[in-house]
């Protein structure tokens, strides 16, 4: 069952993280435009602006891939000499303890979107941005985040207590660099 | 306070919790404990204003830049037209790693990506031609550590948000000391295949006009890289606008080449945001525990424990390379550079040295990480694509560049202005 679930969690970030690739390709797109404008004396005047908001949501979604990926760096000098069951516990407090500051995280990021919305501010620019548009997406990846950060511990605490301990570090552990690049 | 971080660093780090979350940690720890105010209420602040911002998404550009070349084929095709160019030296074969891991880390800007790229394609060759495995892996690890010197460098460009100081003046900052690093790794070769011939393979020379039309695989590339550097040292472009136009020009040569695909595509967007997601997930922890040591008076406790160390600025200087030797020898590049800046760089800065300067000379003492043990990435990924023999074996080899690399400590350190000089021009 839990593996199941670690699949569905991957096939679903897989393709979130497509859409992310996407948006970025277009956001360099409109960046290269704005060049190009620019030598006609015209301009979209907010280029980096946008580029900003793109890089704050593109950055807030992508962490969950990053998570399943097992792309976040860990530094595994103690964990990588220790036997399977003592590495699996220590991927287990780890997964724990990034579950719960990601919930942090996400819960004091709420306030700021609060402000926006109360204040209906808008940014100092040009374009006069309503903040909550782009703070609500953004927001929105970090508990996305936070949730996929639970959803992982729970299947890989599923799997420890059923003895797969292999499986649990396949789900929350390591991957050797040489791995991760292919 | 600065023992409280670095104990705390330890212990979590330890654990193997992610980087960045430990970081996070910290900067709550700081709150608790050594804040009269709460600083957590600024967290939200943080985490927004540190990823929204127009000169980080340089970043996940430059990585697709770089996963596009790589993705495309053409470092195969890059490595063969050096090995026309620069395989009648001594050494041969080595050369062209060397060379080949300068151009693509000019273009990329990672080094990982940069061994595993080169060690891929040459590791086959040397086997065919009897090179000793040694100095050619060796080689290999050490060419690729030049990836975060040379611009455009994702970590120059973390360095200069995370310390506020000017990106194109770091990037151009890089470039003597990552081309004079790339030069004296060449000489070192020669020296150690004159002396000892055994350990590199035949000599070749090739006809000129074979010389000549390995242009074609070289120049697009070349053309790239003058294109980005270029536009940033005139002022044309920002860093990000230089790396959008990379981007297209990367997807053109991948075209020239034929190497573009809908799933070559795929796969360099998913190896971008992953790439990019990890990067991110430390520069915003970096970002708020920046704030809090900041914020809780990090600064005066500083210039207390200065005049208590009463260290002469050269003095002061050295036991700080001495400090990122030794940690370099358990952790890696981006790492080491976001745990340490918060900390270390308002010291140096404080000692009166300039900031500028001492990410260059940062970034050659992360670059020796990568290629010192016991845990040295690049040794393990040049390592990983070998398949054989042993991983001292690969050790072994890049001994020769990390004296190389101290060589260039002593010199950035002695002669400043080997990083300063270019960056006055703008």
């Amino acid at each position: 069952m839990a593996a199941a679930v670690l699949g569905a969690l991957r096939r679903l970030n897989y393709r979130l993280a497509i859409v992310i690739g996407i948006a970025l390709l277009g956001c360099a797109a409109f960046v290269l435009l704005d060049i190009v404008l620019r030598q006609f004396n015209a301009s979209f005047g907010g280029t980096d602006e946008i580029s900003g908001y793109a890089m704050a949501i593109t950055s807030a979604w992508g962490m969950s891939y990053a998570l399943l990926e097992l792309g976040h760096v860990r530094i595994d000098l103690l964990r990588s000499r220790l036997v399977t069951r003592s590495r699996v516990l220590i991927d287990l407090v780890s997964m724990l303890v990034v579950a719960l500051m990601v919930t942090v995280i996400a819960f004091q990021c709420w306030p700021v979107l609060e402000k926006s919305l109360t204040n209906n501010s808008r940014a100092n620019t040009v374009l006069e941005t309503p903040l909550w548009m782009v703070q609500l997406p953004w927001l929105a990846g970090w508990v996305w985040f936070a949730l996929m950060a639970w959803l992982s511990l729970m299947a890989a605490l599923w799997l420890f207590l059923h003895g797969q301990f292999d499986d649990v570090e396949q789900s929350i552990g390591t991957v050797a660099e040489t791995k991760a690049l292919s | 306070m600065i023992s409280y971080v670095a104990v705390g660093l330890l212990v979590l780090l330890t654990l193997s919790i992610p980087v960045g979350i430990v970081l996070f940690l910290l900067g709550f720890g700081i709150d608790v404990f050594f804040s009269p105010f709460p600083l957590i209420k600024g967290l939200g602040q943080s985490v927004w204003s540190s990823s929204n911002s127009a000169t980080l998404i340089a970043i996940p550009f430059f990585v697709l830049l770089g996963e596009v070349l790589v993705k495309s084929g053409v470092a195969g095709r890059t490595y063969t037209a050096l090995d026309r160019w620069v395989s009648w030296l001594p050494g041969g074969l080595i050369h062209a790693n060397i060379a080949t891991a300068t151009m693509f880390s000019a273009t990329s800007g990672s080094s990982i990506a940069t061994a595993a790229t080169v060690a891929t394609v040459a590791m086959p060759q040397a086997q065919k031609l009897g090179y000793d495995p040694k100095l050619f892996s060796g080689a290999i690890a050490a060419g690729g550590t030049l990836g975060i010197m040379i611009p455009p460098s994702i970590n120059l460009i973390v360095y200069g948000f995370l310390t506020q100081t000017s990106i194109p003046q770091l990037f151009l900052a890089g470039l003597v000391p990552g081309i004079a690093l790339a030069l004296l790794f060449i000489l070192a070769t020669v020296v150690i295949c004159t002396v000892r011939p055994a350990l590199g393979g035949d000599r070749r020379v090739f006809p000129l006009a074979q010389m000549l039309a390995a242009l074609r695989d070289l120049l697009p590339i070349i053309v790239l890289f003058t294109i980005i550097i270029g536009t940033i040292y005139k002022g044309w472009a920002t860093p990000t606008e230089a790396a959008a136009v990379g981007v297209a020009g990367a997807f053109a040569i991948a075209a020239w080449f034929r190497g573009v695909s809908v799933s070559m595509i795929g796969e360099c967007l998913l190896g971008t945001i992953k790439i990019t997601s990890m990067i991110m997930l430390v520069v915003i922890g970096a970002s708020f525990l920046n704030f809090t040591l900041s914020s809780a008076g990090l600064g005066r406790e500083l210039q207390a424990f200065l005049t208590e160390l009463g260290l002469s600025p050269l003095l002061f200087i050295l036991v700080i390379v001495l400090i990122y030797v030794v940690l370099g020898f358990f952790i890696e590049t981006l790492s080491l550079m976001v745990i340490t800046i918060p900390i270390i760089v308002p010291l140096v800065v404080a000692q009166g040295y300039d900031p500028v300067w001492f990410g260059i000379l940062m970034i050659v003492l992360i670059e020796m990480a990568l290629i010192t043990p016991p845990v040295g990435l690049n040794l393990f990924v040049v390592q990983g694509v070998r398949k054989q023999g042993s991983l001292n074996e690969v050790m072994l080899g890049a001994i020769p560049y990390v004296l190389v690399m101290l060589l260039m400590v002593a010199a950035l350190i002695a002669f400043p202005q080997i990083a300063l000089f270019l960056p006055q021009y703008i």
